[in-house]
């Protein structure tokens, strides 16, 4: 009984943070200075030398579809229905009558699956890693991958990205500098096709894992380290037990948990990083069209994009918050 | 009473290598940023940086241009102080702006506890977990033509939470302490409490806080530059962003990227180093390990 209530509990506060998020956007967004129609259509005009001569009722038109001519309430109701229940995000300026979530629904397998392999090789690594270097603290070994790890966990994801497409790609000429395959290939499933692929994502997904596994490296040390402090660990040793058993289950286990949970809080820094990273390497993601919508200024795109990233990362976090009993006998449903 | 305990705090930060470290590189470039109107007037006399072709374009290095000159026929080494300047101006103003929001919330959360702490660490957490790169990029959009005071504080508003989640959990764990007990029962103000027993203990947590909203501000501000959006004024960010729009991956000049790199990697390694150093210093456990 108590489990379920604690259930209810998060789920609704889960529910909350969504509704609050989308509502503090939707603000956000009729907050901006300038209509986003009329400001389109005057930067066609001066990029484009487009001449419009009935401005006006053009403008009408279009803030008609887009449903910008009714008032700010009605414009948040509709918007809440037709986000939650339509899955609907309403008209791209980007390729015009096209919705923003077709748009959207077409990057998203591309940054799900560049972003979910490099996150989780890079949480493997950082913790194996880690963990080795924590138990080898005060080495050789240690002072240099933990160095290394300093240095490379605080360049920003991008700025190595731009690093390796210059070595790896202009200097080197070993793999592609951009996109997710090449265009000779046609996109099917077939073996010479998966792995242009492969080698398309390796330098995005190569920035990614380096910067985010320094950083667990770091903490998985320093959680190791402090591990290794505690008393238990002092009579685990006294007891005699063997150091593998001891790694795997007094330190490896009590150091999973805070892992967990600090991976859901990188969630949100690793999504903006690599969704720059995409825009550096143009890989078809979410990252690119969200460089591609900023261009033209289609605010439904960039609504859709933000609420998309800030519903996985809640979405996420809901499920480790919930899955965090399982691993931890501690935590005990319904206890705080 | 008060000045005694915040200089012994002080005291202990520098017996540590790794503080003392971040600390002399992050005054190295400080330095260095600051002496850029007296380098540049040294170097280039009354010429503006900016100045179009002021020399040949795209020199090598050489003795007269350390760095060379870019594809407008600029100093690069001119250019790279200003940006540094502009771009540690931005994080510090825009760490200022979250220690001005994120200190107090996170002394009312941790101090008062119950409701307020829960709903204030829900909306702390809450911008933490959020990818809000995208929120600031899309105002930066469409604010158009923003001044570096705009956008510091636009960063600050987003960064202060970095330093409120650094702060908070310790003045919550010290709101139950004997001493502070002991001072609510001898009357002591609310005002009095927190400025002499908390502030001084937590003034370490306050540093890396405040170190963790700069970096965080300095990340996004570069984070934008790199698809050209910005302030007016030049930052390392702008810099290479420009950089990549000029052919700088055709013409293989690789310094002309890798410096303002490694520069704003100096200030970040800087920071975290003496991030590093407090919490070996202030984390018990740690500090049972390590020896000190």
């Amino acid at each position: 009984m108590k489990m379920i209530w604690w259930f209810v509990e998060k789920f609704l506060l889960y529910l909350a943070s969504i509704f609050i998020v989308f509502s503090l956007l939707f603000i956000l967004f009729r907050l901006m200075p300038g209509d986003p129609i009329s400001l389109y259509f005057q930067t066609l005009a001066c990029r484009y030398k487009v001449s419009i001569s009935n401005y006006q009722s053009i403008v009408e038109e279009y803030r008609k579809a887009f449903g910008l001519d009714k008032d700010l309430f009605t414009q948040y109701i509709c918007f809440l229905k037709n986000v939650i229940l339509n899955r609907d995000l309403g008209p791209s300026i980007l390729a015009f009558p096209t919705h923003s979530q077709v748009l959207i629904l077409r990057a998203l397998p591309w940054s799900i699956g560049l972003l979910s392999i490099a996150a989780l090789i890079s949480w493997c690594l950082g913790i194996i890693l880690g963990t080795v270097l924590g138990w080898l603290r005060g080495g050789k070994l240690d002072s240099i991958i933990f160095i290394l790890s300093l240095v490379f966990s605080q360049i920003p994801i991008y700025y190595l990205g731009l690093i390796l497409i210059f070595l790896m790609a202009f200097i080197f000429g070993l793999l592609p500098s951009g996109g997710a395959y090449s265009a000779a290939i046609i996109p099917r499933f077939s073996l010479t096709f998966i792995l242009d692929v492969i080698r398309h994502a390796i330098l995005p997904a190569l920035s990614i894992i380096i910067v985010t596994a320094s950083s667990f490296i770091i903490s998985q040390r320093q959680l190791v380290i402090s591990i290794l402090g505690e008393d238990y660990l002092m009579f685990a040793k006294a007891k005699g037990l063997r150091r593998l058993r001891l790694l795997y289950r007094y330190v490896l286990r009590n150091s999973i948990i805070p892992q967990v949970v600090a991976l859901g809080i990188m969630l949100g820094f690793t999504v903006s990083g690599a969704l720059m990273v995409e825009m550096v390497f143009n890989y078809p993601g979410m990252g690119t069209l969200f460089k591609l919508a900023m261009e033209s200024l289609d605010y439904n795109t960039l609504q859709g994009i933000i609420l998309m990233t800030i519903f996985v990362v809640l979405t996420l976090n809901f499920l480790i918050d919930l899955l965090l009993p399982l691993f931890d006998p501690r935590v005990r449903y319904g206890e705080k | 009473m008060m000045k005694v305990k915040y200089s012994k705090t002080i005291a202990i930060v520098f017996k540590n290598r790794k503080f003392k470290v971040g600390f002399v590189m992050l005054l190295a470039i400080l330095l260095m940023a600051s002496l850029e109107p007296l380098i540049n007037y040294i170097r280039l006399g009354d010429k503006s940086p900016y100045e179009y072709a002021s020399f040949d374009f795209w020199l090598p290095p050489s003795i007269e241009h350390p760095l060379g000159t870019d594809w407008f026929g600029r100093d690069v080494l001119a250019l790279m102080l200003i940006g540094l300047k502009n771009s540690l101006i931005i994080g510090f103003l825009a760490g200022l702006v979250s220690l001005l929001i994120g200190l107090p919330i996170a002394l009312l959360a941790g101090y008062k506890g119950g409701l307020t702490d829960a709903v204030l660490s829900s909306i702390i957490d809450g911008i933490l977990v959020i990818p809000t790169w995208l929120i600031i990029m899309v105002i930066v959009l469409y604010m158009k033509r923003v001044s570096m005071f705009t956008l510091a504080l636009i960063l600050g508003l987003f960064s202060w939470p970095f330093l409120a989640r650094c702060v908070v959990g310790q003045v919550r764990s010290l709101r139950n302490r004997a001493y502070i007990e002991l001072a609510i029962v001898s009357n002591m103000g609310t005002f009095e409490i927190i400025f002499l027993e908390i502030l001084p203990n937590i003034l370490p947590y306050i540093l890396v806080g405040f170190s963790n909203s700069i970096v965080g501000a300095m990340m996004a501000e570069a984070a934008m530059g790199i698809i050209g959006l910005g302030s007016t004024s030049l930052t390392l960010g702008m810099y290479i962003g420009s950089a990549i729009t000029r052919g700088f991956f055709f013409r293989k000049i690789f310094h002309l990227v890798a410096f303002p790199i490694l520069l704003l990697l100096l200030v970040f390694i800087s920071f975290n180093l003496m991030n590093i150093g407090l919490d070996e210093l202030f984390n018990p456990r740690l500090r049972k390990i390590t020896g000190l």
